[in-house]
């Protein structure tokens, strides 16, 4: 009875959806010559980590999104078609952004879909993606993604083969140092950041005077400090991406008196490490995608921002999803169709378009970005000091 | 051999080893009222230190004031964990007590990662001076705040040693821990007496925190490296005595630390977890071994 009951019910609902949802169909093509599907949104799939260990980062990557569909909005949107953001949670996790993506691609309305700044999400993802065929923004650095056959991935930060060069690069023509140590995390990004290092090093015929990895989560750097000082090193590049580990190392440098120039990855220039790190990070260099004061465009994104969000700052994990939604815009705008070959197509010959990270060229492994900011901490502000472009492969 | 690089990772080996060392006491403490090894230790750490950093920054207290307020939170915590974690068990085996302390410790972490969020926090060290907080003598750098703790420890044991040897409170609660039912005939009472060791356990970790979060920062995850180290700091100096886990905490970060300098970072706590496999391969009981040796 119970069961007859619930199939009942089942059928009842399976019934009134149908109706509801095939019900708008007829009613816009009667409307006849096409004014009222010209108005009817376009949806965006936009995922994020909105439960779990990236929250902050999530909310970030959400407000840029939607200050870019604001804007794009206000100007008309797409061809009269307004954007709207369909959001799913990734909890952070691996599963969570598969099944947030499955989710998002189960709506066939759904032309393109920003997703993760995570590497190892995206990684997860990309078996998905590849089978949707439709094009995905992602914001993960590692070199790979882009690299590994998907047609269908289009990367709107520079990748890690591009921080390697540049770090290498401010270091050895700008610094002038020739004995260099490389500080890293002993995890895929750590490794993988130094091995590119001394990829990087090769054309300059220097080989690293220190490889110094540490686990996750280390407690005390005396060791490294210790080797550091022993190998001579008169500068140090680092691939830290967990903030306490960061602000440990900079704090106990100090103390432990080890004063050597020092260019790190993204982490050096993030508000917890300088949190964390009080004054011991001052005078090192950081690099970073996004940096008000690189062009124009940038500048005007960080007036947007602050004066949407609460005057909160913006950095790369805003700006980037900023951008994938307007140059998603853009290329709809050309196929209003929304076919995903053709909108692929037209990612793919974006040329010099200007956006808050900077410059968008897409190449065909679908890399937007081939620069880098260096900043200096300046008693924790950042001043730019160059941005530096380097040969894609 | 370079002396002052010697100092100074022998000094960051007897800091980090006192951290041990702290929290290792409170595992001691409940195994041996209770014969169940504590999981949820390390996480009374992180709340200690999210306690002191809810009132120092949140709520703008004095310092002080905030250290005591955050122990007396402590305690209730204790309290709370006896009478929810371990009581309703009290009369099964140690297993499903030992798996519901993995559970609470599952929801403190997660509690706090909800509550204070992922970025990590600092907290303001016990003494505010010198420069980079210490003093560098003969080329060792020696931070105040492990300083502190090391003091700390050193008093926390002989407190606790005196304690458990020479006080009526102290002999019944050994009572209790070494037969539950002859204590009970004896008139002890011994859920009274499991309750205080509860609550005693969670202020030493909530001490602990305090003491390491200016060093470590405070994150959700924080007790979960320190418990894991305190627990093979137990096992290497035994279970059943307080000189044990002082002895095992300090072994341990000294062979952390030097293992780290002088032959490679990347493999610090494999050198320590190879000495806690040698122990257990060799001498299961630790250094000092249980107190009642036919105990399982």
């Amino acid at each position: 009875m119970r069961r007859g009951m619930g199939l009942f019910l089942a059928l009842i609902m399976v019934v009134l959806v149908g109706c509801s949802s095939s019900t708008p169909a007829p009613a816009t093509s009667s409307a006849g010559k096409d004014p009222a599907a010209n108005t009817k949104p376009i949806k965006l799939g936009l995922i994020i980590p909105a439960t779990g260990a990236s929250v902050e980062a999530g909310r970030f990557q959400k407000q840029g999104a939607e200050l870019a569909v604001e804007e794009i909005n206000k100007a008309g949107g797409v061809n009269g078609r307004p954007i709207k953001l369909v959001i799913e949670d990734d909890q952070s996790t691996n599963p969570g952004a598969v099944a947030a993506l499955q989710k998002l691609l189960e709506d066939k309305e759904i032309p393109m879909i920003v997703s993760s700044i995570r590497s190892t999400q995206i990684q997860a993802m990309l078996p998905t993606i590849n089978e949707a065929k439709i094009p995905v923004a992602i914001g993960g650095t590692n070199y790979g993604l882009t690299h590994s056959n998907s047609q269908w991935v289009f990367r709107f930060r520079p990748h890690d083969g591009m921080s390697a060069k540049v770090m290498v690069k401010f270091v050895v023509e700008e610094l002038k140092k020739t004995k260099i140590a490389v500080v890293h995390n002993t995890d895929a990004f750590g490794n993988g950041g130094r091995d590119m290092v001394i990829e990087a090093l090769k054309p300059y015929n220097l080989k690293i005077v220190s490889d110094q990895g540490f686990n996750t989560d280390e407690k005390d750097f005396t060791g490294v400090i210790s080797a550091l000082k022993q190998s001579g090193a008169d500068a140090m590049v680092s691939y830290i991406a967990n903030s306490p580990d960061l602000g440990i190392l900079a704090k106990q440098m100090k103390q432990q008196n080890l004063n050597i120039t020092w260019v790190g990855s993204p982490s050096i220039t993030g508000q917890d490490g300088i949190k964390l790190a009080g004054d011991s990070l001052n005078g090192t260099y950081g690099i970073a995608d996004y940096n008000a004061d690189s062009s124009p465009k940038a500048k005007a994104y960080q007036t947007a921002y602050k004066a949407k969000y609460n005057n909160e700052e913006p950095d790369h994990y805003s700006a980037w999803s900023y951008d994938a939604v307007t140059i998603f815009a853009e290329v709809m705008k050309k196929n209003p169709d929304l076919k995903a070959d053709a909108l692929r197509t037209a990612l793919l010959a974006i040329k010099g378009f200007q956006g808050a990270e900077g410059e968008y060229t897409f190449d065909k492994n679908g890399d937007g970005l081939d620069h880098y900011n260096i900043v200096q901490n300046n008693n924790n502000t950042f001043k730019l000091a160059k941005t530096l472009h380097v040969p894609r492969d | 051999m370079d002396l002052p690089i010697f100092g100074q990772n022998l000094l960051a080996g007897v800091a980090i080893g006192g951290v041990y060392a702290l929290v290792a006491l409170g595992i001691v403490l409940i195994y041996r009222a209770t014969n169940v090894v504590n999981f949820a230790q390390g996480e009374f750490s992180m709340l200690g230190a999210y306690a002191l950093f809810a009132l120092t920054s949140g709520l703008k207290l004095n310092y002080f004031v905030a250290f005591l307020l955050s122990l007396a939170l402590m305690a209730v915590l204790g309290l709370l964990f006896e009478l929810g974690v371990y009581y309703p068990l009290r009369n099964r085996t140690f297993l499903p007590v030992v798996i519901a302390t993995i559970g609470a410790s599952i929801m403190f972490q997660n509690g706090a990662l909800a509550i204070f969020g992922s970025s990590p926090e600092k907290l303001r060290p016990v003494i505010q001076a010198g420069t980079h907080g210490g003093i560098t003598l003969g080329g060792v750098f020696f931070d105040y705040q492990y300083v502190v703790i090391l003091i700390v420890t050193g008093l926390l044991v002989v407190i606790q040693y005196f304690f458990f040897e020479h006080t009526l409170l102290g002999k019944k609660m050994q009572a209790t821990s070494q037969d539950k039912d002859m204590a009970r005939l004896l008139g002890i009472p011994v859920a009274t007496m499991i309750a205080i060791t509860f609550i005693y356990s969670t202020l030493l970790g909530g001490l602990s925190g305090m003491l390491v979060g200016p060093i470590f920062f405070v994150t959700h995850r924080m007790g979960g490296m320190l418990g894991m180290k305190a627990f093979a700091a137990t096992i290497i100096g035994g279970f059943g005595d307080v000189r044990g886990a002082i002895i095992g905490g300090l072994s341990l970060g000294i062979v952390e630390a030097l293992g780290a300098g002088y032959i490679s970072p990347i493999y610090k706590d494999a050198f320590a977890f190879l000495v806690l496999i040698s122990f257990l391969l060799v001498r299961p009981q630790g250094i000092f071994g249980e107190k009642v040796s036919e105990k399982a």
